[in-house]
């Protein structure tokens, strides 16, 4: 069951980047330009996990939305131009989760949906690419059903590239954030882990070696 | 020191000098007077005593008589006469006197021409007044002299100007005290000044100060009133003029943000994500696309910009300038099946900045083109010259009541989206009140939602 994202921007290109991020790593979402035309369809489907609002919208504002939002239980995640203290303190006082100002970071930004869905239970914690699944409640990874033995490390590198599928990782953010900042050993110890989980997972293809950058776990 | 106190002692110091002057004057006249009366008094009473003695003498002589019966003679007349004050002399010796002094070696008269001789001084420490004269009796000189004692009349006069200073002392004492609370009094509103400058200097333009009376410290708190006014009119609109710049920057600050923001994260992808051909290509059309954006929002901020500075304007022929709009227009309004009609019915020259203008009215254009939806029919935009104004019209969607007072400030828009997709900066309008200010001119609009709009600028 994947996370569903309500996704309401009324500006096309950012409202089109966010909703291709959210495709590419696995978010089911449904998207409107409109405050009004989004309340109007919660009323028929308001299954969702969280609600990315811009606050400036034509119809109806991001602040009237909330209410709406609430109603429904679903937790709430600006993202907005309006960087002034006075609207963010409303925002998050209203009872927004969080509050994120224009221009944000992609990486960011999931970090924080992420922190949200957790913090609310909604968290899904069954990761998908191919035919091998990462079971995060179990701790238990799978290929085409059946259980494989993964290390600890390897386990956590794979469930860094499940969470950004698509998406280019460094391995300077690997060595941080499954390592951790205090880890001083040299990125040859991620390409060691990435070749065995490789092997192990039969991800020969699917994670690929990013020139310069670094992996990219691809599911598409 | 105060000026209260420095007025204070330069009238006390005139005060001063003016009444001793005056007391000085007044007590010569006075003693001169004194003395003048005491001697003539003297005098009137000396002679007397002269001519009575030496006719009663006189009378009564005989030539034989001895000169023992002559000089008791003259004794006893003297005697008849003269009180405390006579004294009666013969050659040097004193026949008769009740004094202490010998007058005569003070006041001798003249031998020759027989007059009174007459001293006034001090002697022994008391002043005298000697009035003498010689009397010829028979053979014998007599001296006869009037001595009086004017000590008295003297200590009088010292306590007279005694009396006098001190009434001046305490006339000046009085007339300073007097002064320095009149002073104080007229010189109070200066400190009020002085209070009310500080606190303008501190902040509060507000400060006024009353000052009652129409003297000159009056008239300067009335002018002091009037720069206050000044500085706080001059402050408010410099405080005005800020915020509206500050509010403008956040304006245009706020309207980079979307899409850099859009930049940003097509770039990410882009850079990071693996994409089909289509997603890469929609992901590049949205850069380029902000890119066009923030291109034509900085031209127009320059513009904009550039307005505050003097317009030159040139006699202008209204139908030539239709002709460069309509032709600068002619590729904007075709992409969207927008006609364009110009009517030019009145064709006198109009003082006016042909670029600028040209500017105003190809925004104004463009947004009575923006005012259609792709799928309406009849899409038709009149520009029309008619004598001193120009007017824009469309049939389009129109402008609510509520945002025709805002539609010409910056960045306000009457639907976001659908202008923002329709590629709008936000500033035209801005742009077109800016222009017509800049030339005098009077901007106002005729809308009804569903019906249109007609823009119009009157000279």
């Amino acid at each position: 069951m994947q996370n569903r994202i309500l996704l309401v921007e009324d500006d096309q290109a950012i409202a089109d980047a966010v909703a291709l991020n959210l495709k590419i790593v696995g978010y089911d979402y449904a998207r409107f330009d409109d405050g009004q035309a989004a309340a109007d369809s919660l009323e028929s489907d308001h299954a969702f996990d969280l609600a990315l609002l811009d606050i400036m919208l034509p119809g109806m504002d991001g602040f009237e939305l909330l209410g709406h939002m609430k109603k429904y239980g679903i937790p709430v995640i600006y993202m907005t131009a309006k960087a002034d203290a006075a609207s963010e303190i409303k925002g998050l006082l209203d009872g927004a989760e969080d509050y994120v100002i224009k221009p944000f970071d992609m990486m960011a930004l999931m970090v924080r949906m992420e922190k949200v869905l957790l913090r609310t239970g909604r968290l899904n914690r069954i990761y998908r690419a191919g035919d091998v699944e990462l079971d995060d409640y179990k701790h238990l990874v799978y290929k085409a059903g059946a259980p494989v033995e993964v290390s600890p490390l390897e386990y956590a590198v794979l469930l860094y590239l499940m969470k950004h599928k698509n998406l280019t990782v460094s391995r300077e953010q690997l060595l941080s954030e499954v390592w951790g900042f205090e880890y001083m050993g040299e990125s040859r110890s991620v390409d060691v882990k990435i070749s065995t989980l490789r092997r192990k997972l039969g991800l020969g293809d699917a994670i690929k070696t990013v020139q310069k950058l670094g992996y990219r776990l691809e599911d598409r | 020191m105060k000026l209260r106190h420095k007025i204070s002692l330069l009238a006390g110091a005139v005060l001063l000098l003016v009444l001793l002057t005056c007391a000085g004057v007044l007590l010569l006249y006075a003693r001169k007077t004194i003395l003048a009366l005491a001697e003539d008094q003297a005098r009137d009473k000396q002679s007397a005593l002269s001519a009575s003695f030496s006719s009663m003498v006189r009378y009564y002589a005989v030539p034989e008589d001895s000169d023992a019966a002559r000089e008791s003679l003259i004794r006893y007349c003297f005697t008849r006469f003269a009180d405390q004050e006579g004294v009666l002399m013969r050659g040097g010796e004193t026949l008769c006197s009740s004094v202490a002094v010998d007058p005569s070696l003070y006041a001798l008269p003249d031998r020759e021409d027989s007059r009174t001789a007459v001293y006034r001084g001090s002697v022994d420490g008391r002043q005298l007044l000697i009035v003498a004269s010689l009397e010829w009796v028979q053979t014998d000189t007599l001296y006869v002299g009037l001595v009086r004692d004017i000590t008295e009349v003297y200590d009088a006069m010292a306590r007279l100007t005694r009396l006098f200073l001190l009434v001046c002392g305490a006339g000046v004492a009085l007339g300073m005290g007097l002064l320095f609370l009149a002073v104080k009094k007229s010189t109070a509103p200066l400190s009020r000044l002085t209070a009310a400058t500080g606190e303008i200097a501190a902040g509060a333009y507000d400060k006024r100060v009353t000052i009652s009376g129409r003297d000159e410290v009056s008239d300067l708190g009335q002018s002091f009133n009037r720069m206050a006014e000044a500085v706080e009119n001059k402050i408010a609109d410099l405080t005005e003029q800020n915020e509206r710049q500050r509010l403008f920057i956040g304006g245009v600050s706020h309207e980079f943000k979307t899409p850099l923001a859009a930049v940003g994260l097509h770039g990410d992808l882009l850079e990071n994500a693996k994409l089909s051909e289509v997603e890469r290509e929609d992901s590049l059309q949205h850069i380029r696309r902000a890119g066009t954006y923030m291109t034509s929002m900085t031209q127009s901020l320059m513009e904009l910009l550039l307005l505050d500075q003097a317009v030159e304007t040139e006699e202008t022929d209204p139908a030539a300038l239709l002709s460069i709009v309509s032709e600068a227009a002619y590729d904007g309004l075709a992409a969207r099946g927008v006609t364009l009609v110009t009517a030019c019915q009145d064709a006198s020259p109009l003082p006016l900045n042909p670029t600028l203008m040209t500017s105003l009215l190809l925004n104004l254009v463009e947004n009575a083109a923006r005012s259609y939806d792709p799928e309406d029919e009849n899409k038709t935009v009149t520009l029309r010259a008619c004598g001193r104004c120009f007017e824009v019209t469309d049939r389009g969607r129109g402008i609510p009541a509520e945002a025709q007072e805002h539609i010409f400030e910056p960045f306000y828009r009457v639907d976001k989206s659908r202008s923002r997709k329709q590629g709008g900066s936000g500033l035209g309008l801005a742009l077109v009140k800016a222009i017509a200010d800049a030339h005098g001119a009077t901007l106002s609009l005729d809308s009804a939602p569903g019906r249109g709009t007609t823009f119009r600028v009157q000279f």
